[in-house]
């Protein structure tokens, strides 16, 4: 797995985490206008690198029609 | 002497003919019903190849046997024409495939049967795959239209992958072994890929023939690393369809297996954070809510008190009037103090005046 998809795999994880912090005992409202900026801008980050990403194709020059 | 031919002896004729036929026909595709078919020690096969009017021997391996043969049986075999020792003329073999839809069919079907009875179908043999691989390896021919599908849509739903792509032959002679080739290339590199897929679109029955060639069929199903094979439309189904770790109905369909599609991500992430905006606005709602029910709570608790201690208040005054001796004077009563003796003087407390009188006559009663 690579390092980018990683980062964004982590990162769904995390805002998961960040909207499953309002429905657990840690909730507090002091804290939640900080933890919903944060979310929003973890998605706006997971929506930036996702629209980056290219592919790498490499079609080998290995032959396969000789033993 | 003129005209003189040269003297062969036997070996050197026979030598020399097959030498003449090899030159003529280094390699030739005859069609013809297969007959008297037989295994010896497990090792060679022997068959006779016929039409209505002639009949040719013919001799291969056991090994180079791709799908099951039996009497009856339309093929297609690749073959050199030769002389045996004992001037027999023979086919070698090099390649043998069924012909017609009902050879074919008939030959495909002996085959998955033997398979399955392995137990290389079973479900408990599949593996997953990894949810996002980062490393994918593809057996296909780049030439092909399912090729173009399949990077055209993984490029649109996932990005930052590595993909390797073998080009190999996906039909006709030797596809079967150049996509053998290149799957025991993969699974012998030191990074291995996450996932192999095979692939290759639409075709006839012949055309999809590579895809149930035994031999393929084993290599499959004994890679290290899982597979992915979409071939053909999805009705096509073919033997490394069933043997492959997952099976997708087209070479779109596998990419979309292999991959997720980042709009969905996208998707997913803008609905979290709408999800997240909810919470917020309904904890805060809630806290506000509360807040009001507590001090409504108090107020009610307190004006309850209040009026409690107004009514008690209300009882003490209501008793302490009942003791009050200016009540009591202003009723008509009076207070007397004093000596209650002839000559005495009396102070007389009355509701509006106080009176000193002298005692003139006392009566016991």
């Amino acid at each position: 797995m690579s390092k980018q998809d990683k980062t964004i795999q982590e990162k769904m994880r995390e805002l998961d985490a960040l909207v499953a912090w309002f429905d657990g005992e840690e909730f507090n409202l002091e804290e939640a206008m900080g933890v919903y900026k944060k979310a929003e801008a973890l998605a706006e980050s997971i929506e930036k690198e996702l629209a980056e990403y290219k592919n790498e194709i490499i079609v080998l020059k290995k032959k396969f029609d000789q033993v | 002497m003129a005209n003189e031919l040269p003297i062969f002896n036997v070996s050197d004729l026979l030598a020399s003919l097959n030498q003449t036929l090899e030159y003529a026909y280094p390699a030739v595709d005859v069609e013809g019903e297969v007959a008297s078919f037989k295994v010896n020690q497990g090792k060679f096969v022997f068959f006779d190849l016929k039409d209505a009017s002639g009949s040719v021997g013919c001799f291969m391996t056991v090994w180079q046997l791709r799908m099951p043969i039996e009497d009856g049986m339309k093929v297609i075999v690749r073959a050199t024409p030769k002389l045996t020792a004992w001037g027999k003329f023979s086919l070698t073999i090099q390649s043998i495939r069924p012909s017609g839809e009902g050879s074919i069919k008939k030959s495909y079907e002996l085959l998955k049967a033997k398979l399955d009875s392995e137990g290389l179908f079973s479900p408990d043999r599949k593996r997953t795959l990894p949810p996002l691989p980062a490393h994918i390896a593809v057996i296909s021919s780049t030439q092909a239209a399912g090729y173009a599908d399949f990077i055209t849509i993984i490029n649109e739903r996932w990005g930052g992958l590595t993909i390797e792509v073998a080009h190999t032959q996906v039909q006709g002679d030797g596809a079967a072994d150049q996509m053998i080739r290149a799957l025991e290339y993969f699974n012998s590199q030191q990074s291995l890929p996450e996932v192999i897929v095979l692939i290759r679109g639409g075709g006839s029955a012949d055309d999809l023939a590579a895809f149930n060639d035994e031999t393929l069929v084993r290599a499959i199903a004994a890679s290290r690393v899982p597979t992915v094979v979409g071939v053909g439309h999805e009705i096509d189904e073919t033997l490394a369809d069933f043997v492959a770790d997952v099976r997708a109905a087209t070479p779109s369909n596998a990419a979309q297996i292999i991959v997720p599609d980042k709009r969905e991500l996208v998707q997913q992430a803008r609905h979290a954070v709408r999800l997240v905006a909810i919470k917020a606005e309904q904890a805060v709602d809630e806290s506000t809510l509360l807040a009001r029910q507590h001090m409504e709570r108090a107020f009610r608790r307190m004006s309850e008190r209040h009026l409690l201690h107004e009514q008690q208040l209300g009882t003490s005054r209501g008793k302490l009037s009942a003791y009050d001796p200016t009540a009591v004077l202003r009723r008509g009563y009076a207070i007397v103090r004093g000596s209650a003796e002839i000559g005495g003087l009396l102070t007389i407390d009355r509701a509006k005046d106080i009176l000193t009188a002298e005692v003139t006559h006392v009566e016991t009663r």
